[in-house]
Parts: C-alpha cells; structure tokens; sequence
C-alpha cells in the first residue's frame, strides 16, 4: 500500500509499476464510482420502495441493454475497486506469509466467482 | 493503538466503511442475481430480505457509501491540490455531516414504507 499524499510521492513510494497503477486505478474507478453508485442508490433504493424488487420487475428492468451496461459497469468496477482495498487491508493486518497467501487466494476465488456469476446473469437475460 | 487527531479517524472510517460495502456488495450480486435459479428461489432471498432489521441494515449500507463516496472525494482533493492538504480537517468534517443528513434522509424516507408495510 502506498502512503503518499501526492502523486509525485506515489510515484517514489511505488515498489512497482503494478502498485501505482492500482493506486491510480483506485482513484479513477473511485470517481466512476461515486456518480455510478449514488445515482443506484438513488433510483432503486430512495425512490422506489425496496419491496418493488420483485423477481418480474428486475427481469424487466434488466433485459434493456442499457441497464445491463450500466449494472455490469458498477460490478466490474466496484468488485475490482473492492477486491484491492480489502488486498491492502488484508496486506497490513494478516501478517503471516503462509496465512497472508491463503487468506488471498481464498478471497480472490470468491470475487473472481461472484464476477462470473453476475456476469452470466446480467448477460443471459 | 495509534491515537491521531482528525486524519486517523477518516482513515479508519474510509477503511471499515469500505470493507462493509464490499460485504453488502459480494451478497447483493448473488441475492440480485440468483434470479437465474428461478422465481421461486429469488423470491425467498428477496421475501427474507424485506424483513425490517435488513430495511434498517441498507440506511446504514446507504450512509456508509455516502460517507466512503464522500470521502473518497477528499482523498482526491488531498492528492492533487496543495489546498486539499491544508483544507482536509475542514473537509472531513463536510464529510461526516453529509453522511449524518444522507443517513436520516434515507430513514426517513424508509420510515412510511416500512410502517405501512409497503
């Protein structure tokens, strides 16, 4: 994980290339995000009741091409932008390496499977 | 444990807010997505999770994404403006009252619905 206030001191700390594009993916999909989720958690959660997600009406909302890009956008960034904020947590508290590789390969599987789960799903209707 | 002022608290929100949204995430791709099983087999995730502690659960779900969406921002702000740096106690403050509003605003909406059944 880096510590770095600005980009510069990103760039110094970075033990590897593939750590500062993480920490610069962090804050690009982090500003996606935030329009991407607000605006979910407002059009499906404030403005209709959370009962109204019956099984005809997701179907339904699902099946426009439209939706589906825009679900599969917010499962692809959030699980990614998810998946290494949990790897930095997982980094700084599981501090046995044997521990530390089984922890995230358990926790990789899962994301990797719930990606293809959703993905399926989104795509099969 | 490491007592900072303002900056540590932000953090460790930001931490545990996030470590929480991912949780609610990994079971909400699989309770919106297990339509695939079949109608029967949604609609008893979703008759579950239409019990009012779970309503209650997605306001503090809700307020948790304001809070790290929030202060996500700030964390931008303070890695790419000198003033973000200067100004981020003042800004986490920000932070923490839109997240206290959005948390009632969405009880509050919820409250009628969840009262009247509906």
């Amino acid at each position: 994980m880096i510590r770095a206030r600005t980009f510069t001191d990103a760039r110094q700390q970075a033990h590897s290339n593939a750590e500062l594009n993480w920490w610069v993916f962090m804050r690009i999909s982090g500003l996606i995000l935030v329009f991407l989720i607000l605006g979910h958690v407002y059009m499906t959660f404030i403005q209709v009741s959370e009962s109204d997600a019956t099984f005809d009406a997701v179907v339904g909302k699902l099946a426009s091409p439209a939706w589906k890009f825009y679900d599969w956008l917010i499962l692809a960034l959030a699980l990614m932008h998810g998946a290494n904020g949990a790897r930095y947590s997982i980094e700084d508290y599981v501090r046995s390496r044997p521990t530390r590789a089984w922890v995230k390969g358990l926790f990789y599987t899962v994301v990797a499977l719930l990606f293809a789960f959703g993905t399926i799903g989104l795509f099969s209707i | 444990m490491y007592r900072g002022r303002e900056g540590q608290w932000a953090f460790l929100l930001h931490r545990l807010s996030g470590l929480a949204i991912l949780f609610y995430l990994l079971l909400h791709v699989f309770s919106i997505g297990s339509f695939i099983f079949g109608e029967r087999f949604y609609m008893a995730i979703h008759n579950t999770y239409d019990l009012w502690p779970f309503r209650i659960g997605l306001v503090f779900v809700s307020a948790g994404v304001v809070y790290h969406a929030f202060n996500g921002l700030r964390i931008i702000v303070m890695d790419f403006t000198g003033a973000g740096v200067a100004y981020q106690r003042q800004m986490w403050y920000a932070v923490l009252l839109i997240s206290v509003a959005s948390f009632f605003y969405a009880l509050l909406t919820l409250w009628p619905r969840m009262v009247g059944g509906y």
